[in-house]
């Protein structure tokens, strides 16, 4: 009964008119509807080069990882992010307090705004440029790596983080990896 | 004539004696009256009360968007002293209409601002502020409310107060004191003669102490300078000592230190000093916005804080604040029709102390250990610092019910384990690492054992979420990865022999990690953290954010590291923020008694462990609630609600846990005896009851991280671990990998399959297919919650 005769399954289904790789895929009822949603194909601008990894190749064992594919990777691309009009306000209101020298005023403001949207990747920017200003270089770059990981897909935003990271990189000498950054930032910059 | 001039000698003597007395005399008094005026002048004129820190809670802020309804609104409005009044025309006032709220904002001096008050209108659509504007109909962006005070750091037995200005003084107060407890105030000197004698007086037909006749500055001298004894000597100087000051200092400046000074009543160990505190303590809100009838409580309450607690003797201090009021009105401060009104009016004291006070002495306890590392107790007790906490109130409230009503539901059962459950509760907003709720026991206003900080408690299976994290971030498993769950001896360094079992003491062979993991399996965990490495697995509780490492031994695997729930949260905050790791904090900002900030725990964020790895896990988690341990909590958590979470139950049932995390919140929970004894309770029935309660009862978002740019979904069989379609019915379950990850293809529902065909080979019974093919009932009982 679990064996059913699947090629002859598929030569019925092909009759019918149906494809086997035409059909969109819906989440089935009762698994996976409560995880996150995956980019959905087709949804994003492009999708290429998924690449052919054979499911035996030899001496890999099933669930292990081989050596990653190279990138970049098309996925599909998100819209840049925004600021809501209060955390706007309030990035405002820090960049004034951060002009009068009155930083702990600015990151009071900045949390603030963080408090209200703490998904939002520009304002992790925004908190990481004022660490910069403190001196805080750990932790400026810190808040570019948090900002790149809540902005997957969004090319603006990743490549603002990633000039943080090269700036709080160039701060404390490390000026190879602030160059690698740096490039990094320019390239995503063009997307 | 020689017997004269004897006598003569005899009287120069005496003459000469007598002088030298008084001489002596006048030098000792001159003396004493220089040691005193120079104490008052000193003391008095560097006038600094010991001022405790207070600490507010944190802010409402308003913005459009915000998640809040009109009914809400109002109640925080309550719970912050605002009144329904009129056109809302002053500070503190606010008028509803329908949707539609005028408030006028309370001045308030936060860390970074000083926000003056201000008038404002908002409009609300459900559970939504559309509008947020000025009276001229400005955009307002976003503005705070003054927060609620929750309480001060004051020493053991220790005075506490708010101190005021005479400028936040309403002008009916002093003259309302001045006519009922020292009618020549204005033109005495210290002391009223007059006042004495009378008072000698009917204390002498009395037969015993009744009236006490002292002019303000006299009370003000006693409880400034001088112990309580009542005796001739202090008598007389306290009397030198009032001469002395109204000799030196104006009569506003004595009657604003007064005002400051007195003691107005007890909560538990603080004494309320100070009509600014004592305003706050009988009324929740500043002494500034106290009307006609609240002024003559306080004035009432002045005579005797015990004899007239309008708490405790209700009665007795209504007739004596009626009386204070027919006196006033007789004196011309008021009209006596302004008066008559004012005592048809109850006697307005908000509830109880402990709720009025807003005491939450387990999260205040947090804040007074977190300001340690940074000042010293004298700065705290003393100094008048303002301290801007991260306690939401609503939260506070809402985590205490869950707790209680959980703890009594468990109670009810009858169960004899059960009796005298306690329960503890932590809350974090996972992304600004801030602590924003403690209950420290099923009677959260009991200042007592604090359970969520000092408590240690092995964690059970909380612990094994760090065993798979070890195991991803090694990069040689996924959670697809087979794993044995099957015995296992090992030798430990003590020479015993530790041999595990299951929960249900039974065994399923090979196993998928997201099987082992969701369904808490300890042979397949032990299995899998003997294979990774015990040092590798005991290095992710300090990557995740404690102290130290626990001892690296094998039971370390299953949970016998003792933690306590603040701790747990520290490393679960790391899980719910996408693997930063941000230290807890319950401070967001000091200033000092000129607003001048001061040092305070930092935001801080760094990354914990590989972002893959963290991910992978994280949503591992979230199947716990899908098909593990978390199931049964599924049905009473909005539909929509994504959480991920993990449940902990230690030997013998003696600890119940669960911590578990939507995109907004993190909660830990914990149920225990105190004794330590079993309470019968498994993580899933104990802990993780309450757990729903309160994360259904909030307003929060789904679990929804973003996934790495090097990996992908896939979907693959719960139970072999092997890569199948989305329509191989229950089991299929869609993880992520990187790319590039090698999995087997199911051979019974292989990945490329059509529904139609996957619906032919769906047993047609609702059930799973177990390791074996064999059908399983649905979902899986839980092996090791």
């Amino acid at each position: 009964m679990r064996l059913a005769p699947v090629p002859i399954l598929v030569l019925l289904l092909m009759a019918s008119g149906c494809t086997l790789t035409s059909f969109e895929p819906d989440t089935p009822k009762g698994t996976g509807t409560h995880t996150p949603t995956p980019p959905a194909p087709g949804s994003g601008p492009i999708i290429t080069s998924v690449p052919e990894v054979s499911p035996t190749a030899p001496g890999a064992e099933p669930g292990s990882v081989v050596a990653p594919t190279p990138l970049p990777r098309e996925r599909p691309r998100t819209p840049p992010a925004t600021l809501s009009p209060a955390s706007k306000a309030l990035v405002g209101q820090a960049q004034t307090q951060r002009k009068k020298g009155d930083l702990p005023g600015a990151t009071a403001s900045l949390e603030r705004a963080l408090r209200i949207e703490p998904n939002n990747p520009l304002l992790w920017i925004e908190m990481g440029r004022l660490r910069m200003d403190q001196h805080n270089y750990p932790q400026a770059e810190a808040m570019g790596r948090k900002a790149l990981s809540m902005s997957v897909g969004d090319n603006r935003t990743q490549s603002q983080a990633w000039l943080l990271i090269s700036d709080s990189l160039k701060a404390r000498g490390k000026n190879p990896q602030a160059q690698e950054a740096l490039a990094k930032s320019k390239e995503l910059s063009q997307f | 004539m020689a017997k004269s001039k004897r006598s003569a000698r005899t009287r120069r003597h005496a003459q000469k004696g007598f002088a030298i007395l008084a001489l002596l005399l006048l030098v000792v008094a001159v003396v004493v009256v220089a040691v005193l005026d120079h104490r008052v002048t000193k003391q008095f004129e560097g006038r600094r009360w010991t001022l405790p820190a207070r600490v507010y809670a944190q802010p409402l802020e308003l913005y459009v968007g915000q998640t809040l309804s009109a009914a809400k609104f109002t109640q925080e409005l309550s719970r912050l002293g605002y009144i329904a009044q009129g056109p809302a025309a002053r500070p503190g006032t606010y008028r509803r209409k329908g949707d539609r709220i005028d408030l006028f904002v309370r001045a308030f001096h936060f860390s970074d601002q000083e926000q003056a008050a201000l008038q404002l209108r908002v409009a609300f659509d459900g559970d939504a502020i559309t509008e947020l504007t000025d009276t001229q109909g400005a955009d307002v962006p976003v503005i705070r409310l003054d927060p609620l005070l929750i309480g001060s750091i004051f020493p053991i037995h220790g005075e506490d107060r708010i101190v005021v200005s005479p400028d936040q003084v309403p002008p009916l107060l002093p003259a309302a004191l001045k006519a009922v407890e020292d009618r020549k105030f204005d033109t005495h000197h210290g002391v009223d003669p007059l006042a004495i004698l009378r008072a000698l007086l009917t204390n002498v037909r009395a037969g015993q102490v009744e009236q006490g006749g002292s002019t303000l500055t006299q009370q003000l001298v006693k409880s400034y300078f001088l112990d309580s004894r009542r005796t001739l000597g202090r008598k007389a100087e306290e009397a030198i000592m009032a001469v002395i000051l109204e000799s030196r200092f104006e009569k506003t400046d004595i009657m604003n230190a007064y005002i400051n000074e007195i003691y107005l009543g007890q909560d538990g160990r603080r004494a309320v000093h100070g009509f600014g505190l004592a305003s706050q303590f009988y009324f929740g809100k500043p002494l500034s916005e106290c009307a006609l009838h609240e002024i003559a409580l306080l004035v009432t309450i002045v005579r005797g804080p015990s004899y007239y607690d309008p708490r405790r003797h209700p009665e007795r201090t209504l007739e004596r604040r009626n009386l204070v009021l027919k006196l006033l009105a007789e004196r011309g401060v008021v009209k006596p029709e302004e008066a008559e009104r004012a005592m048809k009016k109850p006697l307005g004291v908000t509830d109880n102390a402990g709720r009025s006070a807003n005491y939450f002495p387990a999260f205040l306890d947090l804040v007074r250990r977190q300001l340690r590392e940074d000042y010293p107790e004298e700065a705290l007790t003393e100094a008048g610092l303002t301290v801007f906490s991260t306690l939401d109130p609503l939260l506070q409230e809402k985590a205490e019910d869950a707790l209680s009503e959980e703890l009594e539901r468990q109670e009810k059962s009858g169960r004899k384990s059960a009796k005298g459950l306690e329960g503890t509760m932590v809350v974090t907003t996972p992304q600004t690492g801030e602590v924003i709720a403690i209950v420290g026991g099923r009677r959260a206003s009991f200042d007592g054992f604090n359970r969520a900080l000092d408590m240690q408690r092995p964690i059970g299976s909380l612990a094994k979420p760090l065993v798979y994290l070890a195991a991803f971030e090694s990069g040689r498993y996924t959670p697809a990865s087979i794993v044995d769950d099957a015995p296992v001896e090992l030798k430990l360094p003590n020479g015993q022999v530790w041999k595990p079992g299951n929960y249900d003491k039974k065994l399923r062979g090979p196993v998928p990690l997201v099987r082992a993991l969701t369904q808490s399996l300890n042979l397949a965990t032990v299995n899998l953290g003997m294979a990774v490495g015990l040092d590798k697995v005991a290095k992710t509780y300090v990557q995740l954010g404690l102290d130290e490492a626990p001892p690296a031994y094998p039971s370390m695997l299953l949970g016998a590291a003792n933690l306590n729930p603040i701790q747990v949260a520290q490393m679960y905050n790391t899980l719910a923020n996408g693997g930063f790791r941000s230290p807890l904090r319950a401070v967001r900002a000091v200033i000092d008694e000129h607003g001048k900030p001061l040092k305070a725990p930092e935001l801080e964020v760094s990354q914990a462990a590989p972002a893959e790895a963290i991910y992978a896990l994280d949503r591992v988690l979230i199947e716990v609630f899908e098909r593990g341990t978390g199931e049964p909590a599924r049905r009473s958590l909005p539909p929509t609600l994504v959480v991920a979470g993990k449940t902990g139950t230690s030997n013998d049932y003696r600890d119940s846990w669960f911590a578990g995390f939507s995109g907004g919140h993190l909660i830990v929970v914990w149920m225990g005896h105190d004794d330590n004894s079993p309470t019968g309770l498994t993580g899933t029935t104990g802990a993780l009851p309450a757990w729903a309660k309160l994360m259904s009862s909030i307003s929060t978002t789904s679990f929804e991280p973003l996934m790495p740019e090097e990996m992908e979904d896939r979907w693959i069989d719960y139970f072999s671990g092997k890569e199948t379609s989305p329509y191989c019915d229950g089991s299929a379950v869609r993880l992520p990998f990187m790319y590039g990850t090698v999995l087997e293809p199911s051979e019974t529902c292989p990945p490329g399959i059509s529904p139609e065909e996957a619906a032919l080979l769906a047993p047609p019974a609702e059930g799973t297919i177990g390791p074996d093919g064999a059908p399983l009932p649905s979902p899986m009982p839980p092996t090791q919650p």
